[in-house]
């Protein structure tokens, strides 16, 4: 899988979990900063990606990636 | 101590009193804390603006919300972080391009976890240093400020107190909800209100100066879990009492004695940490609790009522048995009864029934309604020989409670006396104390709760009304001759000064050393022996032994040349079997003083008070009943004279059954001259003067042994 559309389903997963317009995410956008998630939402985010690239994530690291385009390198790691 | 710096008084102005406040990272989900926190300064009638920032949310609470604190039109005063952890950098520095000048940071997540915590703590203090940000927390509850020109609740707390003249600070988020909930069952309002978390930026004594100068504040509480700066507290509380006359009241946990256990000497084992903050803060005329129950009892005290003028106090009481009970609880603060006036007793006897007792404590006996407690209070309050009035009640069928509640409230505001109430019971009385509560009165469960807040009241009126102190110079200390012993200590790289050494160093201080000198042979302690005087002691010297006594390194009064010969070659045959290695550099010979009482000298370097002086009792009373006093140099003559007289068995050495009282004076002067060796030398770690001979009066005293740590 590309990174074009590791992005695309990122993105797509980032409204569906936190509700907000495709529109506002950014690459650099910051998940609690700038897109507004809590820390439940944090959690919800990590599983949501799991489920959506079937891929078992060490949830310590995944907590702190803070950006979309942070999102998008590290579950490209998973998926070489 | 300087004044708190202009700009960090405008920048704590920001916080207490803002114009505009914005919560960054506030949502709309009620009951969590970044929407409580915004919803407390909306409902609790802020009279500024209030911002809600919100990273997703159009509006909180029905207030139209901006993504970022940039994007608000108008400048902000205050920013109320709420973000996680993790992002509070980000906010903060949003917070600086937009000339924010103050912040709360309410989120967690900082050094108290620890690793990365302590990194972001290091970041947000970095991006404040750069935009000249004060703030305070991070991980605290919050600010509330009651007055009514700001009405701010900047906090998750359930409930705004009541306007009042107590500032209550704390460095326990959860304990200022509980103290909250208190005060306001026992209606006590707060002036001020702060939690301040980790205090990396705005600390306890920066709140302190700034309430110094708040007309709203008259009492000041603070609650500690550690103290980090002990004698800027010290000056900051000297200077707050000394000046404005407000009382602060610290709870400080963490009593414990752990520091103590790995000290090498006396000193060191005897002042822990507790001992030393407990000595520290009397001294610099904190009113230091044990309970949040005691603080707010001697809060009360302090903030309703005149303080006493002296402890002479009535006591008025409807019951034999509390009347007892209240009298051995003044004793024992170390109040007295007043002796009425013979006017007084001329009411008592023609205004009370025949069967009352008139003379202190007054007993209005069990009928006795509001118009006995009148007569009784007024006539109390009047009189010249009494300085406060204690007044009990016990609920009894015909006790009209709630009318002599009244009664006592109008009675005690007629005069400028402090008058306290204690109404025993719960359920009957509890109509009566809400009143006494709500006028002011300060009320107590139990008469010793109110006794110990009367003491408090008057240990400040007379820290307040002390006279300076004037530290006495000695022109004969010889502090060159001093330095150059320990430098040559430092030199070598040794941690330790036997004797020897450092009775040179306290015989350039001028305190008072006997006649000695180095044998490096058994013919030379003869010699010396004869040259100071028979009976002698003769003590080991060596680098690698601590305690001489232990390894037969001590030998007392030899009364001639042959026995001093004897005891050189017995020490160093005894030494050589218990410790082939050690490195002998000679036997001290000095003269023996067979008679005077023992005490102990000491100094500590606390890491947050400095150096600290100590004194005992020698023997069984250090070590078993750890009966010592302390004090933070510099130590000035009545402050000497205190620390000799507030130990247990002060009357050993004031002559106690017949015996002559020993030269107190002397012991005075060794401890002022203590003192400034050990300002005057801060590599002094630790110091023992381990006894301290003291003859009769008028024979002075004699350093029977000491040692140096460093």
């Amino acid at each position: 899988m590309d990174k074009a559309e590791i992005k695309k389903r990122v993105e797509k997963v980032i409204a569906q979990v936190l509700k907000i317009d495709p529109k506002e995410i950014t690459p650099n956008a910051n998940f609690a900063f700038d897109l507004g998630a809590d820390s439940m939402q944090s959690i919800e985010l990590i599983a949501a990606f799991e489920e959506e690239f079937n891929i078992q994530m060490d949830e310590q690291k995944a907590r702190e990636v803070q950006t979309v385009e942070g999102a998008v390198d590290f579950i490209a790691g998973y998926l070489k | 101590m300087p004044e708190i710096p202009a700009a960090r008084a405008k920048d704590l102005e920001h916080i207490f009193y803002p114009k505009s406040v914005a919560v960054l990272g506030t949502n709309r989900v009620v009951g969590t804390v970044p929407y409580d926190i915004f919803a407390n300064i909306l409902r609790d009638n802020f009279q500024g603006i209030v911002y809600p920032v919100s990273p997703k949310e159009r509006s909180v609470a029905g207030v139209r919300a901006y993504k970022y604190v940039l994007d608000i039109p108008d400048p902000v005063d205050l920013a109320i972080l709420v973000f996680p952890s993790t992002v509070c950098n980000l906010a903060l520095e949003q917070c600086g391009q937009k000339g924010v000048k103050a912040a709360i940071i309410i989120s967690a997540g900082f050094r108290e976890i620890g690793g990365a915590g302590i990194q972001r703590e290091e970041e947000i203090k970095a991006i404040a240093k750069k935009h000249n940000i004060s703030f305070i927390g991070p991980n605290c509850l919050g600010v509330i400020n009651t007055d009514p020109l700001s009405h701010l609740n900047a906090s998750f707390a359930r409930k705004m107190p009541a306007e009042g003249n107590i500032a209550f600070l704390s460095q326990s988020g959860a304990l200022c909800t509980a103290v909250l909930d208190y005060a306001q069952a026992k209606h006590i309002g707060f002036s001020k209100f702060v939690s301040f978390g980790n205090k990396a930026n705005i600390n306890e004594l920066d709140l302190m100066r700034y309430l110094k100068n708040d007309p709203k504040t008259k009492v000041i509480l603070v609650y500690l879990e550690e103290i980090t700066d002990g004698a800027g507290l010290m000056n900051v509380a000297h200077e707050i009492i000394t000046e404005t006359g407000k009382p602060i009241l610290v709870l400080k946990s963490g009593r414990t004695r752990e520091g103590a256990a790995a000290a090498a000497s006396h000193t060191g084992s005897l002042a822990g940490s507790d001992e030393v903050c407990d000595a520290a803060l009397k001294q610099a005329g904190v009113i230091r609790c044990t309970t949040v129950e005691e603080m707010f009892n001697t809060a009360i005290a302090l903030a309703y009522q005149p303080l006493p003028r002296g402890n002479r106090v009535a006591i008025i009481t409807n019951a034999g048995g509390p009347g007892v009970l209240a009298t051995d609880a003044a004793v024992a603060q170390k109040l007295s009864l007043a002796t009425f006036s013979p006017e007084t007793l001329e009411v008592y006897k023609k205004s009370l029934p025949a069967t009352a007792n008139i003379k202190n404590p007054v007993d209005v006996i069990g009928d006795a309604r509001a118009d006995r407690y009148k007569v009784a209070l007024g006539s109390a309050l009047k009189d010249v020989n009494v300085d406060g009035v204690l007044v009990i009640l016990t609920p009894q069928s015909m006790t009209d409670i709630e009318n002599i509640a009244r009664e006592v409230c109008n009675t005690i505001g007629q005069f400028d006396k402090p008058a306290y109430a204690s109404f025993m019971g719960e359920k009957d009385v509890a109509a009566g104390i809400s009143i006494l509560q709500q006028r002011s009165i300060p009320h107590y469960v139990l008469p010793e709760s109110m006794c110990r807040a009367f003491a408090g009241a008057l240990f400040f009126k007379n820290y307040r009304e002390m006279k300076p102190e004037d530290l006495q110079v000695f022109s004969s200390v010889q502090k060159e001759k001093a330095g150059s012993v320990l430098q040559g200590a430092l030199n070598a790289g040794r941690k330790y000064l036997p004797e020897e050494e450092s009775v040179k160093i306290l015989e350039a201080y001028g305190l008072p050393t006997l006649l000695s000198g180095l044998a490096k042979s058994g013919a030379d302690a003869a010699a010396i022996g004869e040259r100071i005087g028979f009976p002698v002691v003769m003590k080991v010297v060596s680098d690698d032994i601590v305690h001489k006594f232990d390894v037969k390194g001590v030998v007392l009064d030899i009364r001639s040349r042959t026995q001093a010969e004897e005891a050189y070659d017995s020490i160093i045959s005894d030494i050589g079997k218990v410790m082939p290695d050690a490195k002998i550099k000679g036997i001290y010979v000095q003269r023996m003083v067979t008679k005077g009482e023992e005490v102990i000298l000491g100094v500590k370097r606390d890491p947050s008070f400095g150096a600290v002086i100590m004194f005992g009792l020698g023997g069984l009373f250090v070590e078993v009943f750890r009966d010592v006093s302390f004090r933070v140099a510099p130590v000035g003559p009545r402050s000497a004279s205190e620390m000799i007289r507030e130990i247990k068995a002060y009357d050993m050495l004031a002559g106690a059954r017949g015996k002559k009282p020993r030269d107190i004076r002397s012991v005075e002067e060794c401890i002022q001259r203590l003192s400034k060796l050990a300002l005057d030398f801060p590599e002094i770690k630790e110091l023992d003067i381990n006894p301290l001979i003291v003859n009769d009066e008028g024979g002075g005293c004699y350093v029977a042994d000491a040692r140096i740590m460093l």
